[in-house]
């Protein structure tokens, strides 16, 4: 009886340690799981909050955030941070988000994983009828989960073309013109999504 | 045909790949890590400044910016609009004929960088599509993985060291850069590359690449107004990117 039960504490290690997943196959998931949602019949709507719940916890939110603030990141107050996040998921949802009208069909190759302690660079390449676009996505490990922090796409990093503009908006305008413009692009979104 | 072409570009920057579709290659594996790979990791996220080109002139880039956005919703899109009565494939042969006429040029410029792979891909796509693709109205070259070389003086210019310049925004040709535009002007009149250009008047030139232009518009999904949606400052967005793009295209 007892060594029935320690096999299954072995067995239940072993699946807990099966259960991370690499970079590549986290990708994959992601990328399967969005497009069950985009191929199935469901409105628009109902297909926005479905991808919403499963991209997000692929995304180092808090490595983004901190990555398109720069220098500012350290020279701003808690409650701005605090604030400075919640406004960020919401646009860079809104973005992700937004593709899903736009899809049209392909696939995503995978083409090389490179792994380094708790750092990836996986190389991706999407593919529909009309090009290739090399992706390459920059992760870091977070408590078991890959979690994206960067995309690359033909040498433009997208989170260094963000800090570029984010932090010329902080430098001219300081916090408040960054949310006062963060929250006119949010509700700017809003505005389109109405039929 | 610079703006369509880069405005298209960007947009590309917000394909993420959670949105396409899948279909892995399970032939990879993990690969012994490199020195670059460290590199990428280099990019500070708290690096004092990120200037990736200086812009002086940015009021009046802003109100080049600005112009250009009038033209394209007001006068370039309708055309194009009206342009998509031609079927897309009609379209794509258009492109791909001017675009093969092109070949000199980047095989030239390959050549000046001392770049002989860039000039045997850039040469054998000018042959293969002048022949096999009917004077170059089909890729065929395309179709068989040899995929086009984009090369142009800009490019060959900062391989040599030189530097960007100060960002610039043009009428009609949106983004780029003192270099760039000094690179363009070569490109166009100096260097013999472009056969479109050989037998043409300045004005005719001008006419048959406002021409191209709107194809080049008709066949492209609405980049710009993606851009627009979703970046905070479009300009700023974009110039960053159009810094990003072509360092890494002369690093290539």
């Amino acid at each position: 009886m007892r060594i029935i039960g320690s096999l299954l504490v072995l067995l239940f290690c072993a699946s807990v340690a099966l259960a991370q997943l690499s970079p590549q196959e986290q990708i994959k998931k992601m990328v399967d799981d969005v497009l069950v949602i985009l191929n199935s019949s469901a409105a628009l709507e109902t297909k926005k909050q479905q991808v919403s719940g499963m991209v997000q916890k692929y995304l180092g939110i808090h490595e983004l955030a901190k990555r398109t603030l720069g220098i500012y990141w350290k020279q701003a107050r808690k409650d701005e941070l605090a604030k400075f996040e919640q406004l960020y998921i919401r646009l860079l949802e809104n973005t992700y988000l937004n593709r899903i009208g736009d899809y049209s069909g392909g696939r995503v190759d995978f083409l090389q994983e490179r792994i380094k302690d708790d750092k990836a660079i996986l190389d991706t390449l999407v593919v529909n009828d009309k090009m290739e676009i090399p992706v390459q996505y920059k992760m870091v490990l977070k408590e078991g989960v890959w979690e994206i922090y960067d995309v690359n796409i033909e040498g433009v990093s997208l989170i260094r073309s963000y800090r570029s503009s984010y932090s010329e908006i902080v430098r001219k305008n300081g916090f408040d013109g960054l949310f006062a413009q963060m929250e006119k692009k949010l509700s700017e979104a809003q505005l389109t999504d109405q039929p | 045909m610079r703006m369509i072409f880069l405005s298209f570009f960007v947009a590309l920057l917000f394909v993420w790949s959670s949105v396409a579709g899948a279909a892995p290659d399970d032939g990879s594996s993990p690969v012994a890590v490199t020195d670059d790979f460290d590199q990428a990791f280099n990019d500070d996220f708290d690096e004092p400044a990120l200037i990736l080109i200086t812009d002086p002139l940015e009021i009046v880039n802003r109100g080049t910016f600005w112009l250009n956005d009038k033209l394209y919703f007001y006068a370039l899109k309708p055309v194009a609009r009206v342009w998509r009565v031609v079927p897309r494939d009609g379209r794509q042969v258009v492109k791909n004929f001017f675009t093969n006429l092109s070949s000199p040029l980047r095989i030239l410029n390959a050549g000046l960088q001392l770049k002989p792979a860039g000039v045997g891909q850039a040469l054998s796509r000018f042959l293969i599509n002048s022949t096999f693709g009917i004077a170059g109205l089909f890729d065929v070259a395309g179709k068989w993985g040899i995929t086009k070389v984009d090369e142009d003086f800009g490019q060959t210019l900062g391989r040599y060291g030189v530097g960007s310049g100060f960002y610039l925004v043009l009428p009609l040709l949106g983004p780029s850069s003192l270099r760039d535009l000094g690179g363009a002007v070569v490109d166009d009149f100096v260097l013999p590359g472009n056969l479109v250009d050989l037998r043409l008047s300045l004005a005719e030139q001008v006419a048959l690449r406002g021409g191209l232009a709107i194809n080049d518009l008709s066949l492209d999904r609405d980049s710009y107004e993606k851009l627009k949606r979703d970046s905070l400052d479009p300009y700023l967005f974009l110039r960053a990117s159009y810094a990003q793009y072509r360092t890494a295209k002369i690093q290539k």
